[in-house]
């Protein structure tokens, strides 16, 4: 095996030895197997249509973050006055307490996180599909920023649900969740299954063919 | 099985191939050579350390679901709270949805995995299995990415961080177990890599079929 001469001119990949990696037990088969012999898991080279998958929820994601900003994400109730409040808002209420901490994690964790991971997945499924070349190290290094970062944006949903548990005091103060929570929890969830469809390894099939 | 070339593995991100050295020196990585993904990790003690470790997880888990959780007063009203009610406060408040969600990312799925690495461990010294490894180590693989401990946790922060200003807080038991079990999980899950997980999971197997 010749693997550490990483700039020969054909590196040997799974796929051109014949062989194909399983993605739950990384047990290296014949190309020809169904199933993985150790874990049974169904096997194939490449996830199939990997970015049409991606990008369909990917989509989704995208839509369902517009009712995740426009519904409130929880109602207030102080001394019987009910205030509605978005992420947004959410925000802006903490920069005027002067709680510039939470309104820099919240803004960080709700709408910067999300949006970029937005963008870097449309960005990788628009480069898996260019014809011409493409940085495969740097879009690899994107790819693994974009996973690692996917379940942070949990944390608003997290924040709520604490919230809405310890503050009921009846009429004095009590906190309802919104329709957001749920939105936002979905959009959370396709984009990290979007990312996880995503497979690398065709970003690298191009080395190949060159 | 590939029983001429049981070292060689395809790099997940590349498909690269590559060898795996027989032996890899304690909290080392290796690295593919052409998209530095990490593939594996060396510990020199890993099964008795993972065991060890999962089980004062595990003990954790059991503290932080018995006691209370944060206490709350606010103009002589008093509401005390357990780990438990940050879901089920969103289920009576019919977001059925989210409530599940919550009690799977912070509790259920970082409870089965621990669970399942135990399970599987014992299975290897014990030589036989209660449940199947093969289905243990799937059931690993798959929620992984979906458990939150660490997530949740720095949502607890921010939440803290928000009421106190409006009310005084007082961190109960559970909080504090829950405060060490995250970063432990999250130690954890960092050194069971998957190479070691199948192998554990091949000396079960090896075990109870004779």
């Amino acid at each position: 095996m010749h693997v550490h001469m990483v700039n020969s001119i054909k590196p040997k990949t799974a796929a051109n030895s014949g062989l194909v990696n399983c993605l739950v037990c990384h047990q290296l088969a014949p190309i020809a197997a169904t199933h993985c012999q150790r874990c049974n898991t169904a096997l194939s080279s490449r996830v199939k249509n990997s970015v049409q998958i991606s990008l369909s929820l990917l989509v989704t994601a995208i839509l369902l973050y517009i009712p995740a900003n426009i519904y409130p994400i929880m109602s207030t109730e102080l001394l019987g006055k009910t205030t509605q409040s978005t992420i947004i808002g959410g925000i802006v209420l903490f920069l005027e307490h002067g709680s510039y901490f939470v309104a820099a994690v919240i803004l960080i964790a709700s709408v910067i996180v999300p949006i970029a991971k937005m963008f870097a997945l449309a960005w990788l499924c628009y480069c898996a599909t260019r014809a011409d070349g493409i940085k495969q190290y740097e879009l690899t290094q994107l790819y693994r920023v974009t996973e690692f970062i996917g379940k942070w944006s949990m944390v608003d949903v997290f924040v709520v649900a604490i919230l809405v548990a310890l503050i009921q005091l009846g009429e004095i103060m009590s906190i309802k969740v919104g329709f957001a929570a749920t939105a936002f929890a979905v959009v959370v969830i396709m984009t990290m299954v979007s990312a996880h469809q995503f497979d690398t390894r065709i970003l690298w099939d191009r080395v190949d063919q060159e | 099985m590939n029983k001429a070339q049981p070292h060689l593995h395809a790099c997940l991100e590349c498909d690269l191939l590559v060898n795996m050295p027989d032996a890899i020196s304690h909290r080392t990585n290796v690295h593919c050579p052409r998209c530095n993904h990490s593939i594996a990790m060396g510990h020199n003690n890993a099964k008795q350390y993972v065991l060890a470790t999962s089980f004062t997880a595990l003990i954790l888990m059991v503290v932080a679901c018995t006691f209370s959780f944060i206490s709350f007063s606010s103009n002589e009203q008093i509401r005390t709270i357990n780990l438990l009610q940050t879901f089920t406060e969103l289920y009576t408040q019919e977001y059925y949805f989210v409530a599940v969600l919550v009690f799977s990312f912070i509790l259920l799925l970082p409870t089965l995995y621990l669970t399942s690495v135990c399970l599987i461990i014992l299975s290897t010294f014990r030589g036989f299995e209660i449940v199947p490894s093969v289905g243990l180590g799937k059931l690993m693989s798959y929620i992984l990415p979906w458990s939150m401990a660490e997530v949740f946790l720095i949502g607890v922060l921010v939440a803290l961080i928000k009421v106190t200003s409006m009310a005084d807080i007082s961190l109960e038991p559970s909080f504090w177990a829950y405060v060490i079990f995250a970063p432990l999980f999250t130690h954890i899950v960092s050194v069971i890599d998957s190479h070691r997980l199948w192998d554990w999971i091949e000396q079960a197997g090896a075990c109870s079929h004779g």
